[in-house]
């Protein structure tokens, strides 16, 4: 791979879908069985250091002030959020128990988990909630409070309760308050200054930092040993080498000097499955990579070319050919890890002549050309946009690949200045709420419809309506009906559905991935 | 000599001053804007604009250039966007790793190159001789890299005598983390360094002193020793040169071999356009290089009264 580029949010682990040769098929393996299966199979033994070669260090470890996957990463095993999220995509009550809903649905009252403590051994208390969330949902640089907008107050109730108000019934409340960002950590920050708060931290989580520094070459981690789960973490010590580079992260597996390694190119994946000593783990993300249409651009504002071209692209080809077979083919533009992902989405499926047909509708009958913006330093959206070129050729629209690097490229897509763009989507929590309104609410969503400038009055309304319902069955009824929309007025059309793919050493037991791509290290344990 | 020191310092000055300018202007006409890159693609754009204002982003180019300029002559390289510290304690951690790396691959050039050269040189257009050309032309014509990855496949999967690549933790895990990846930046320099010397040495075998030497009845060994003295000069600034190329391979070396050094902080703050780390980082590379030509220079005149005089 030549991706010298560094990218780095938490998305960007995905990015790195790499490109070669030969296409093999994975097949589906069932998330988390691996690891899940082998966890039973045998009595979880306590101790060792893991030794995890990571793609990225940590800059910070702020939950509030990042969006970067080396940092997320990194400080989501010292600081825990109310709820998180399993490996099987549900979410799961955390530092809290449970919860109750007043009838107007705008008050959470949350009960904590008795027995919880910092790792000075201070007791969790209802003040440090309401710090950590207020200090997060208020935070104006935060890259994630936008999750937290529905908070308009939050309050300690008695000895062991938090209560949350909301401005108006907003369903994804649970799934917003588990995100990474809405950790908890001592109420001011335990008498120390922030910046010294962040360089030796103190949280609830399975380990701890004795020091922190940024961008060091490793960074070890400590059991916590008065984490909340008795008996675990099972590892004394977790040291996370950072290594950037595919290749040395492959080879320090290979040469038993890391245990586990992330972001395994997909083109690795049939030569490791060979490899006896070693494990490969594809996890489903809540990913999606896209192709956008702008639709300022007038090609693109007729209904009939979006829809021809959503025909005319073959995804099972491209997914094959692209990822080795690791991604499953897109179709609707929801991920099928996503919860309400509807299987029974009524796409317009791949036909050329019915593509053909359907440009013969358009103001451009005939065909025209125009040009498809890439992040040029991921092998895989440049693998993308010339299968793409291709099939396009096939219903007379020429497309042109203009390939900037990461900076410049994300720039161009969020001025407009494109026609087509490949990128991925993702949601960063549970609830789909994120992904639909985010890609869908042209006025309230905060990118115009994913940059497409797409706005359609009928699916505005469908989102909006599903945010306030909480009944999951009428939900997911809502979320079908925009699905189906979406796939037929093809603002974008849905690419594949890349998965999270690690490589372990065949010592490493427990190890499961969750589909927003966090790793909880405390049931790992090494034979 | 001082005067050509004075000389000699006074463009290692204007080269600095250049690449100070230049990468300023590279970093902020280039589109990619840092602010975004730290925000996420959540942010709006009245927050994106906020925090430009805050890193000074949007005064006028000429006033930040000014502000840049002024901050690194008080010796302040700002603090970095995406890790919130300052710019100097980043580089701090990293440049020992560069600087250990090149040392010693310039170290093993060296120990490479010189029995290379004077055995080629002894045994000209012999079968030595066409050895050692042989592997050198092989050398120029494979990548350091190709011969990073035979390495790593050899010494670290294989044998297990040395790590696949990283830092290690300790004074020993450096030094051993070190040998592969300055042997295989010593391999892109020492084919060129050999082919010098070789010719310098046959060139210098040729001279009436050297029939001297012999007519005095001096062992080849000792004839050798007084060969390499005057041939090495040319040589000498092919090694400075090479050491100014060594510097800009290490950010692949150190990506190759996962050290963390300024290549490899470099290659980072490029993508996610953290200006003030890429700046200081390409200045101190920059001096570096200029700083190394410069020591060559001097040395070579020291060496060599004519060069002086020139």
């Amino acid at each position: 791979m030549t991706d010298f580029e560094r990218t780095l949010t938490r998305q960007d682990l995905l990015r790195y879908g790499a490109v070669g040769a030969a296409a093999i098929a994975v097949g589906a393996v069932p998330r988390s069985s691996l690891a899940g299966t082998r966890a039973l199979a045998a009595n979880p033994k306590s101790g060792g250091t893991l030794k995890f070669a990571r793609s990225i260090a940590p800059t910070t470890l702020d939950p509030a002030n990042t969006i970067i996957a080396g940092d997320i990463y990194t400080l989501d095993k010292i600081f825990e959020p109310l709820f998180v999220t399993s490996p099987a995509g549900k979410l799961t009550p955390w530092l809290a128990t449970g919860y109750t809903l007043s009838k107007d649905k705008k008050t959470y009252t949350f009960d904590l988990r008795p027995g919880v403590k910092f790792s000075d051994g201070t007791p969790l208390t209802p003040a440090d909630v309401v710090f950590s969330l207020d200090r997060s949902r208020k935070n104006p640089k935060g890259p994630l409070s936008f999750l937290d907008f529905a908070i308009t107050s939050t309050g300690a109730s008695g000895a062991s309760k938090v209560v949350v108000q909301v401005s108006e019934p907003w369903a994804p409340l649970l799934s917003d308050v588990s995100a990474f960002s809405n950790a908890i950590m001592p109420a001011n920050f335990g008498g120390a200054s922030e910046a010294s708060f962040f360089a030796h931290p103190i949280g609830t989580g399975p380990f701890t930092v004795s020091g922190f520094t940024p961008n060091a070459p490793s960074l070890t981690l400590k059991r916590n040993p008065s984490y909340w789960q008795k008996g675990k973490p099972y590892l004394d010590a977790v040291t996370f080498l950072f290594v950037d580079d595919d290749n040395q992260r492959l080879l320090q597996l290979r040469g038993g000097q890391a245990d586990l390694i992330d972001l395994v190119p997909p083109s690795q994946v049939s030569s490791l499955k060979a490899d006896s000593n070693v494990h490969v783990l594809l996890s489903s993300s809540w990913q999606v990579d896209l192709l956008v249409l702008n639709e300022k651009d007038p090609h693109f504002a007729d209904r009939h070319v979006r829809r021809a071209i959503s025909q005319a692209i073959n995804t099972s080809a491209l997914a094959h050919a692209a990822t080795f077979g690791t991604a499953k083919p897109g179709g609707s533009f929801f991920p099928p890890s996503l919860q309400y992902y509807s299987p029974h989405t009524k796409l317009l499926g791949h036909s050329l002549s019915a593509a053909r047909a359907e440009l013969a509708k358009s103001k451009y009958p005939k065909g025209f050309s125009t040009e498809v913006l890439i992040d040029g330093g991921v092998q895989k959206w440049r693998t993308f946009a010339q299968i793409i070129q291709n099939q396009l050729k096939a219903i007379g629209i020429t497309v042109k690949i203009r390939a900037l690097d990461h900076a410049a490229f994300e720039e161009a897509f969020q001025k407009f200045d494109y026609k087509m763009f490949i990128d991925y989507a993702i949601n960063d929590i549970s609830d789909p709420d994120e992904m639909a309104s985010f890609e869908l609410d042209y006025k309230n969503g905060g990118s115009h419809s994913y940059w497409s400038s797409y706005n359609s009055a009928s699916v505005t309304k469908l989102v909006r309506q599903a945010q306030s319902e909480f009944d999951s069955a009428k939900r997911a009824k809502l979320y079908a009906q925009i699905q189906s929309a979406v796939a037929q007025d093809a603002p974008f059309v849905a690419l594949d559905y890349p998965p999270y793919i690690n490589a372990y050493s065949t010592k490493v037991n427990g190890f499961a991935v969750n589909p927003g791509g966090a790793y909880r290290l405390e049931n790992v344990w090494l034979a | 000599m001082l005067r050509y020191a004075r000389r000699r310092l006074l463009s290692a000055a204007v080269v600095v001053l250049a690449v100070t300018v230049a990468t300023f202007l590279i970093l902020h006409v280039e589109p990619g804007d840092p602010a975004r890159a730290v925000l996420g693609e959540h942010a709006t754009p009245t927050e994106v604009q906020a925090l430009r204002h805050q890193w000074g982003l949007d005064a006028s180019l000429g006033s930040q250039f000014w502000r840049y300029v002024g901050d690194i002559v008080r010796g302040d390289f700002g603090r970095s966007y995406l890790a919130q510290t300052s710019t100097t304690s980043l580089i701090r951690e990293r440049i020992s790793v560069t600087a250990a790396l090149v040392g010693m691959a310039t170290l093993f050039s060296i120990l490479i190159t010189l029995p290379l050269a004077a055995l080629a040189a002894a045994r000209k257009e012999r079968l030595p001789d066409h050895l050692v050309r042989g592997l050198s032309v092989a050398g120029l014509g494979l990548p350091a890299f190709w011969f990073g990855i035979v390495l790593i496949e050899i010494f670290a999967l294989r044998l297990h005598l040395l790590p696949v690549g990283g830092w290690g933790d300790s004074f020993g895990a450096h030094i051993e983390g070190l040998i592969l990846p300055a042997l295989t930046a010593s391999f892109a320099i020492a084919p060129i360094l050999i082919r010098s010397l070789r010719v310098g040495m046959i060139e210098v075998l040729d001279a009436d002193f050297v029939a001297t030497l012999r007519a005095k009845g001096l062992g080849e060994l000792r004839v050798l020793g007084h060969v390499s003295r005057n041939a090495v000069l040319p040589a000498l600034s092919l090694l400075g040169i090479n050491i100014a190329y060594l510097i800009g391979s290490t950010v692949v070396i150190e990506r190759v071999f996962a050290l963390q050094g300024l290549g490899s902080l470099l290659l980072s703050s490029i993508s996610e356009r953290d200006f003030p780390v890429v700046q200081a980082v390409t200045l101190i590379l920059a001096v570096g290089v200029v700083l190394i030509n410069l020591l060559t220079d001097l040395l070579a005149a020291r060496l060599d009264p004519r060069i002086r005089l020139e």
